[in-house]
This record gives structure tokens, C-alpha cells and sequence, in this order.
């Protein structure tokens, strides 16, 4: 590329980004089980109480009830404390256990107005335990389907790993529910994993081998493991950062980095862009659309090769975050080594995107050096094996089947970097043998995508790309707007009454002022490379 | 994306997705053909349009408008008036899908027509479910071989002829007017370069020195290109007397650049420079400040006229029709290719007849294609099992001026494949002119 001569400040990390996605909040005392402590204010009431489990409901019943109950599921929360750590955890967080009735505040006040009654839980135990998570959706639906006997639909739905235990909720209990609404709907766990996890071991090899990312050990010693973990990937973040803030062109591998020379000649922001691209980290971040760049002579270098490894980078930030807390919960859990790279074939992840961004991986020479240190063969890369009895367990979850009884509409960011767009396609695909087997009927499941805008990133006087104050739409994970949220709970009311999808002419209706927002049957976003 | 022999790929680099910006579609499939009503149809064209790309590419949606216009004032096809859409996708892959799908379910056109660029488009094809919709995917403007895969580009139509279609002529072409001189290739380390260096294996060509294999933006560091003449100069110590081929299989900056170099080293004379139809584009490379003497003798490949060459009967019809109908914009050969490109696809949609189908499309391509009438010296190649336009080049040589001219002052115009067949002489005579550039096929 040119040589560019871009200033400090291209790179915007996640700092707002990964405490968003990954905030703990301090979790009120627990409540003995039994009837709920119910209060009314501003002509809703309140009730409150735990279950059968020792989960935390909730439940918001407005004056003028419509007759329909919402039952909602949060998504992955963190089941360690931490200590003060920067972005992840700027002050020391405890585990969150506190019951949620809705994505946001904002959202419940809407749904509230227009007559919705709202429910939700929060597990006692919180990291990966969809289990309980469908246990405590449908105890809180039933808590409040005995105390208000006008409930007569019901919507299940929820973000994330919530999403998940909302349509397993529907699945496992048939005709509980009325409308499924998944939103940024996660996937299987070990999935999820296979992503996230694999990143991390790929910025491992590539950048600090010091990391440990799997196989903690038991008690403290790997909490402490994992701890250290963080603040190491934290620290070769920065250095990778700093690297490509100095020289875009070709910023220098960090110090931590033990990769032969002749890999090292490779500009980093090559090796970043790799990583994401064999792991299914999309190339579009809340700063960096890869569709653009500032005007003048460099617009179309920075555009092809540096915004989308700029965009990984910010992207992969949350993931190795989350690799590392979710993987040790994952290890803790399942009692074992659960993420599995021994067979991987990272070339033929790479698939077409070798041929979209070859540029950005300085050639087909960079990409065979890449690949090639990243080969099982390589004893300098050593591969990881799970344990798998810890696999068995942890895929004795109940795994989603497609099972469609009830409507159910999604709601997926094509940029979300945390759920793939991909999982609710899986979905859709799981659904779609459940037909073809005579179990569900077929025109229950209508997929809503929400795409950023063509362009979106901002450049400063000099080029630099800048951190937007408001989070960018159709990318994040989880990041739709209060109205976009409020339409498709609309759109799963309607469901839940009529027992139908809504017609085209009512989804169109229902999105007309949400540009971000799309339905097409034949998108089809990439699954999860662990499925490719 | 275009070439001929003067057209070329990218100035800078060759370009990207996640979709962007798209708005809502029907649910179900669309019981009437998308994009077709009884007095339009609507087609679509991702093209870069500002960006360092768009200083080449942006007349390409113009020149094609024009022709559509012309078209349009003479009775349309089959009375319906040809609309254009067109979006600026920077040559950026993620940009480009996300225009491509805009095209699809924004603007519901029937067809996209003459989408540019071999990353861009393998990323925005799949983007916008093209083969899922059954999207016509005509005469893109890449040379990617990739794309002849009809599995998994069901409904592409390339129009150039692959790279390793146009390695194969330039093996040959060296073979029979430069025997026993010495020869190097500096190719383009992606996709291009990968083509290009398949097709010289297939027709067995042993270059002297290893291939130089450079990444984009290679040249852009100082120093590069004066360190690449510097050991090509050693090919002249090695061998005393001879007048070594420098086959350069990449975009035209990177010619320039190392014209340049040669030049500055004093040496531009002493090798032969064999421009590869991508990067040979005369009036570029001048601009890029190649002497015109160095210009002069580069030969290069083609498989259009020039559009310099009035005599040349497309070539002046399109002429005319770029004064009336895109005026302010030069004719170059930029301008010529799209035109063309133009003109097949109109050629295309009344071989598909009155009730114009997508499907119908496709299959009058399949069917009638190989006789359209081009501007295109050499065979046009569509059948049932083949995507691939230009099946061929000439061979030719710049002038000082920057012209064209056959090489040893006749045309000799060789076709081949993409694979291991042999590259032969053809007798292709080009048909006609339809009367006034209007065609009247059906």
C-alpha cells in the first residue's frame, strides 16, 4: 500500500465497548423463596421474590394490562468476582445475580406504557447455565401467570445466551408460550467457544505465548491464572495497538511475540486480520466500517487494508475477554479442558476471505506464512486438546432443535462480534429439517437482520479513525436501539395473539422507520466456523 | 474489473463486508420478475466511483448510461426503457456487498450488470444471495477464473478473458517472436498474480529467474522498484547480448513505477517489456510520468480495438454516441469497454425475448452469446458450460503516442482456455455493426 502517514489516534479500541458488553453490576442480597413482595408506583406493580432455585424474578404489571406477559432471559454475565482491572473491570465487580425484566430500562418504560407486563429472572448461578436459565424463565412465567389470571399470552425472549434459553424454553415446554423473540440469539456453547477461544489461542501463538487460555488450574491458582491472563492480553492489546497507531503500513510485532523473523516481517495489522478472519470476527467494529476511509489519497489503502484489521482488533478485544472468563467458567463447570483446536484446518476457515482481503494479508505470501505457523504441524504452535469428558458434559445441555410451535422472530446484528449473525441462520436452518421431519409447521420463523449503515466510521483532521459517543447500530454485540427493541416486541405480540408470523405488509409497517433493520429470506450470514 | 490492453486494473490496490445499509423485501419470493414492469427495466451496477479506484473506473456507470440512453431514445427493448442504478462501492469488498445488496432488495433491480473488481465482487456476490435469487450477474469486469466456477457463481457471465487465458497468449506470443531471449515475470502476490503464474505453468513456460511474487503496496516502499531493476540487471551480465522480456502481470502503478526505474537506471531500452492488459493502460502510465519514449515499444495484450482507432467501426459509433449522450466525458477505452458491455447486455435482454424472466436471460446468454455482436477481436465464448466472454488476445505494441498497434504490424489473434489446452491462431471474424449500434438481434 502507500506509504501512509496517518497520526496517532487511528486505532480506537473498545474500552466503552468491552465494559458495556462485559459490565458487572453489585448484586442485591439473597432472597429466602417464596410469594413475591410486590409494590406500585407510577401505575405499575412491582413484584419481586425467588424461586424454587433461589433465582431472583421479577415482574412489572402495568395499571392498563394488555394481556400480554413478556418473559425475559438476560445474557452471559460473569460467574467470578474480579478485581480492578482496566476496561474489563474498572473498579472490582462481584458476580450479578440481580433479576432482568427487559434489555434495558428504556425499553421495559416503553413496553410498560403500551400496556405489556414484563417478567425475568436472574440465576443463582450465572456463566453457562442454560439449564437454570430455563428453569427460572418458566417458574417466573408461572409465578406471575397465578398471581394475574388476565395474562393470557405469553412471550418468551431474550438477548444472547438469553435468546438461546428463550427458544430452548419454547422447545422444552410446549405451548407454554405464544411468540418467541430472540435477539443477537447466542449458540451452542461449544460454538461459541470454538470462536472465541480460538481466537485467543491464535493471539497466543501469534503475539504473547506467556497466555495461558486454557487448562486452568483448579481453586485459585486458576482464578489467579486466568486473572493474569486478562492483564496480559490487555497489555499485547495495547502493544498491537500502539504498533498500528505509529505505523499503519507496517506497525511491528509486539515484544511478547516469539514468531520467526521471516513471520515478523509481515505487518501485525496482517496477523490481526487473520486471526478474526479464521474465527468469524467480523471486519466491521462500532469504530471501523472497512467501507470507508478519509478523503485524500490514502482513502481506498486505508479502507481495504487497515479499517478491517482495525475493526478486528477492536472486535477481538471482547473476544479474548471473553474467551478467557467465559472458557475458565466453561473449565470450572464442566470440569475440564472443553475447547478443542487438534483437528482445525485454518486454511480452509480462511476460505473466500483469502481472496477478499489478500491485500490486507499482504498477499498470498503473507497468508501461507500465517497459516503455515498456525499448522498442527508446527511444534512452535502447539495445538489444544479437550478433555472429553468435559466436552460430554458440557454438550449434555439441552441443545436447540428447531422445534417451532409458537412464532418465533429473530433479531440479529450482521455485525455482532460476540453472537454471530450466523447463529440465528442455524436456527433457522435447525428449523427448517424440523419441518422437513414433520415436527414444526413451516412459516413460524421470520429472521429480522439489523445491518449498519454503508459507512460509519469518522475521521479526526488527520486521518484518524474516531470512537463513536453512540454505540454504532447493526454492529456490537446486542446493540439495537430502544425502538428497534420495542418493534419487534411488537411484531411477537402480534404473533403471540394471532398464533401467525405477521404479514409482510405488517413487518414492513412495523420497521418502515428503522433503516438498519431488513428482512430477506435468502440472507444467509456465515455460521460459526466450528460448523464450516 | 476492465481491462484491455489499456485499460487498467486498480491505481492503488485492488479492493472489499458485512452487509450495510439494506432495506426491507418482500417476505416470500416475488411472483413477478423483480425489476421488470411493461415500460422499465431496472439493472445495477457496484462500481467504484471516487477513491483512488474511482479515478479509472467512474466513467464505466456513465458510459454505460449513455449507451442504455441511446438505446432508450431509440425504442428501448421491446419498449421498455433501460434504467441504470448505480452505487460507488470504493473498491472496498465490505462496501461493495453492501451496495450489491442495496441493489437487490432497495432498488429491486432485475439484473446487475458490469460489477468491477474480483474481491469486491466474489464478496458482494455471495453477500446478496445472488445465486439463492436467481440475480442475473452480467459481464462483470474481472478476469478472475474463479469466477467461471458455476457452482458457485451460478449466474455470473464474466466478459474479459481469465488471467490465465491472457499468461497462456503471453507465453505463447514469447515464444514465437522473442525464442531464446531471457524472461522474468513480476506478478501480483493475490489472485490475479496466482492466475496469471497457473496459466504460464499450464503452457509450460520456464522463466530464466525465479517468479517475483509482491504484495500490494510492495512498490509503494522507496527503494523497491529501483532494487527490482537492479537485479534484473544482473539477466544482462548473465547473458551478454541478449534483450531479456520482463513480463509484468500486475496494475499499472506497479508498471509505471518500475518503467520508471529502468528508465532512471538508463537501462528502459535494454530489456523487453511485455505489460500485462491490466497494467498497460498508455494514457495512465503517462500520467503516472512515464516517458513517452519509454512508452513506446512496451508490448501488451489485448482483446478490444483501440479506442483510438476511429477507424474502427464500434469504435466510432461509440464515439458518437459518447458526444450526444455523455457529454464532457473523453472516449478512452474505459469508456469503450462499458459501452460494449452495454451493448451485450442489451443484445442479451432481446435474445431473452418479450417476457423477459431472469432465468430467460440466462439461458439466451447460454445460447445465443457466443454471436453477439461486440467491438471485442477476438471470440466471444458463452455456452451452457461456459461463463467466460473473451476467449483471447492480440498481440500489440505501444507507440510513442500510446497507441496500439498490432504487433509486427499484423493482427494475429490467439484464443485459448483457462486450462491446459493449447493456445492456437484463430480466424475469428467479427460481426458487424448493427445499423446505428442498435442491435436487432432477438
Amino acid at each position: 500500500m502507500k506509504n501512509l502517514k496517518l497520526k496517532k489516534g487511528l486505532v480506537a479500541l473498545t474500552s466503552a465497548a468491552l465494559v458495556a458488553a462485559f459490565a458487572v453490576a453489585i448484586p442485591s442480597a439473597a432472597r429466602a423463596a417464596g410469594e413475591p413482595t410486590c409494590t406500585t408506583a407510577n401505575k405499575v406493580e412491582t413484584c419481586t421474590g425467588t424461586d424454587d432455585n433461589g433465582s431472583k424474578y421479577e415482574i412489572r404489571m402495568p395499571a392498563k394490562f394488555n394481556g400480554t406477559l413478556f418473559v425475559y432471559t438476560h445474557g452471559y454475565r460473569y460467574n467470578v468476582n474480579l478485581p480492578a482491572l482496566p476496561v474489563v473491570s474498572p473498579t472490582a465487580s462481584v458476580v450479578d445475580n440481580s433479576a432482568a425484566v427487559s434489555p434495558s430500562e428504556e425499553v421495559s418504560a416503553a413496553l410498560l406504557a403500551q400496556g405489556f407486563a414484563l417478567s425475568g429472572a436472574g440465576a443463582q448461578r450465572q456463566g453457562f447455565n442454560q439449564d437454570e436459565g430455563v428453569d427460572a424463565a418458566f417458574q417466573v412465567m408461572q409465578i406471575a401467570k397465578n398471581k394475574y389470571a388476565k395474562i393470557t399470552k405469553v412471550v418468551s425472549w431474550g438477548n444472547s445466551v438469553g435468546g438461546l434459553t428463550a427458544q430452548a424454553l419454547a422447545e422444552q415446554y410446549s405451548g407454554a408460550v405464544d411468540a418467541v423473540a430472540p435477539m443477537c440469539i447466542s449458540d451452542e456453547t461449544q460454538a461459541v467457544l470454538d470462536k472465541a477461544v480460538g481466537f485467543l489461542w491464535g493471539f497466543k501463538q501469534f503475539f504473547n505465548p506467556a497466555i495461558k487460555g486454557s487448562d486452568y488450574s483448579p481453586g485459585t491458582r486458576g482464578y489467579g491464572e486466568m486473572v493474569t491472563d486478562i492483564v496480559a492480553i490487555l497489555t499485547t492489546l495495547n502493544e498491537i495497538k500502539a504498533a498500528i497507531t505509529a505505523n499503519p503500513s507496517a506497525p511491528l510485532w509486539p515484544a511478547s511475540s516469539t514468531v520467526p523473523a521471516t513471520l515478523k516481517a509481515i505487518p501485525v495489522r496482517s496477523a490481526v486480520l487473520l486471526l478474526g478472519l479464521i474465527n468469524g470476527i467480523p471486519t466491521q467494529s462500532n469504530t471501523y466500517d472497512a467501507s470507508s476511509g478519509p478523503a485524500g489519497a490514502n482513502e481506498t489503502t486505508i479502507g481495504l487494508v487497515i479499517s478491517p484489521s482495525l475493526a478486528v482488533l477492536e472486535n477481538g478485544a471482547d473476544a479474548a475477554i471473553l474467551a478467557v472468563l467465559a472458557n475458565y467458567d466453561a473449565e470450572v463447570t464442566y470440569g475440564g479442558v472443553v475447547f478443542d483446536n487438534t483437528t482445525t484446518n485454518y486454511a480452509a476457515r480462511l476460505g473466500d476471505d483469502g481472496v477478499t482481503y489478500r491485500a490486507a494479508l499482504t498477499g498470498q505470501a503473507g497468508i501461507t506464512g500465517m497459516l503455515s505457523y498456525l499448522s498442527a504441524l508446527n511444534p512452535a504452535a502447539p495445538r489444544v486438546k479437550a478433555n472429553a469428558a468435559a466436552v460430554a458434559k458440557m454438550n449434555s445441555v439441552y441443545k436447540l432443535q428447531g422445534k417451532v410451535e409458537a412464532p418465533v422472530i429473530t433479531l440479529s446484528a450482521t455485525g455482532d462480534h460476540i453472537a454471530s449473525a450466523g447463529s440465528a441462520l442455524y436456527l433457522a436452518q435447525k428449523y427448517a429439517i424440523s419441518v422437513d421431519n414433520g415436527i414444526s409447521k413451516s412459516g413460524k420463523l421470520l429472521n429480522i437482520w439489523n445491518a449498519p449503515d454503508a459507512e460509519y466510521t469518522k475521521f479526526d483532521a488527520a486521518g484518524a479513525g474516531v470512537a463513536p459517543t453512540v454505540p454504532t447500530n447493526g454492529v456490537g454485540h446486542c446493540k439495537y436501539s430502544t425502538s428497534q427493541v420495542v418493534a419487534l416486541a411488537k411484531l411477537a405480540a402480534a404473533a403471540a395473539k394471532t398464533g401467525k408470523l405477521p404479514s409482510t405488509t405488517a413487518v414492513k409497517a412495523a420497521i418502515k422507520n428503522e433503516p438498519n433493520l431488513f428482512v430477506d429470506p435468502n440472507f444467509a450470514p456465515p455460521l460459526l466456523k466450528f460448523y464450516q | 474489473m476492465i481491462r484491455n490492453k489499456s485499460m487498467r486494473r486498480a491505481s492503488l490496490v485492488s479492493a472489499i463486508v458485512v452487509t450495510g445499509a439494506m432495506l426491507l423485501s418482500t417476505l416470500p419470493a416475488q411472483a413477478a420478475t423483480p425489476g421488470v414492469t411493461a415500460t422499465e427495466i431496472k439493472l445495477g451496477i457496484s462500481s467504484p466511483l471516487t477513491g483512488s479506484a474511482g479515478l479509472s473506473y467512474k466513467k464505466v456507470p456513465g458510459a454505460m448510461k449513455a449507451y442504455f440512453n441511446y438505446i432508450n431514445a431509440n425504442g428501448g427493448v421491446y419498449g421498455r426503457k433501460i434504467t441504470l442504478i448505480s452505487r460507488d462501492d470504493k473498491y472496498l469488498p465490505v462496501r461493495a456487498a453492501t451496495e450489491t445488496t442495496n441493489l437487490i432488495l432497495k432498488d429491486n433491480v432485475f439484473g446487475l450488470v458490469g460489477a468491477l473488481g474480483t474481491a469486491t465482487h466474489a464478496k458482494a456476490y455471495k453477500a446478496a444471495a445472488l445465486a439463492a435469487k436467481n440475480v442475473p450477474d452480467l459481464f462483470i469486469n474481472t478476469g478472475f477464473s474463479g469466477f467461471t466456477d458455476q457452482t458457485k457463481y451460478p449466474t455470473t457471465f464474466m466478459v474479459l478473458p481469465t488471467y490465465a487465458m491472457e499468461a497462456k497468449v503471453i507465453a505463447k506470443a514469447i515464444k514465437d517472436n522473442f525464442p531464446g531471449q531471457p524472461s522474468v515475470l513480476i506478478a501480483q502476490d493475490d489472485e490475479f498474480g496466482t492466475d496469471g503464474v497457473a496459466g504460464f505453468t499450464a503452457a509450460g513456460h520456464k522463466f530464466s529467474v525465479a517468479n517475483v511474487l509482491y504484495p500490494q503496496g510492495y512498490f509503494s516502499t522507496p527503494g523497491r522498484d529501483a532494487a527490482v531493476i537492479t537485479s534484473l540487471k544482473g539477466l544482462l551480465a548473465a547473458a551478454p547480448g541478449s534483450k531479456p522480456v520482463i513480463v509484468l502481470f500486475g496494475t499499472t502503478d506497479v508498471t509505471a513505477a518500475l518503467l520508471k526505474a529502468a528508465t532512471d537506471a538508463g537501462v528502459e531500452k535494454s530489456f523487453t517489456w511485455y505489460a500485462g492488459s491490466v497494467g498497460a493502460d498508455a494514457n495512465t502510465l503517462l500520467a503516472l510520468g512515464v516517458k513517452s519514449t519509454t512508452i513506446d515499444g512496451v508490448v501488451s495484450a489485448s482483446f478490444m480495438p483501440d479506442a483510438k482507432d476511429l477507424t474502427d467501426p464500434y469504435v466510432k459509433q461509440f464515439v458518437a454516441i459518447n458526444t450526444k449522450y455523455n457529454k464532457g466525458i473523453t472516449f478512452d477505452n474505459y469508456v469503450l469497454a462499458a459501452m460494449n458491455s452495454a451493448m451485450l447486455t442489451v443484445q442479451a435482454l432481446r435474445a431473452a425475448g418479450k417476457n423477459l424472466t431472469r432465468e430467460g436471460v440466462m439461458s439466451a446468454i447460454e445460447t445465443k452469446g457466443a454471436k453477439f455482436a461486440s467491438a471485442g477481436l477476438v471470440p466471444l465464448g458463452y455456452s451452457a458450460t461456459s461463463r467466460i466472454g473473451y476467449n483471447g488476445y492480440w498481440v500489440s505494441q505501444l507507440n510513442a503516442k500510446g497507441e496500439g498497434k498490432p504487433f509486427g504490424g499484423k493482427l494475429v489473434v490467439y484464443t485459448t482456455d483457462s486450462g491446459a489446452g493449447a493456445v492456437t491462431v484463430s480466424t475469428f471474424v467479427r460481426p458487424t455493426m448493427p445499423k446505428n449500434g442498435i442491435p436487432t438481434n432477438s
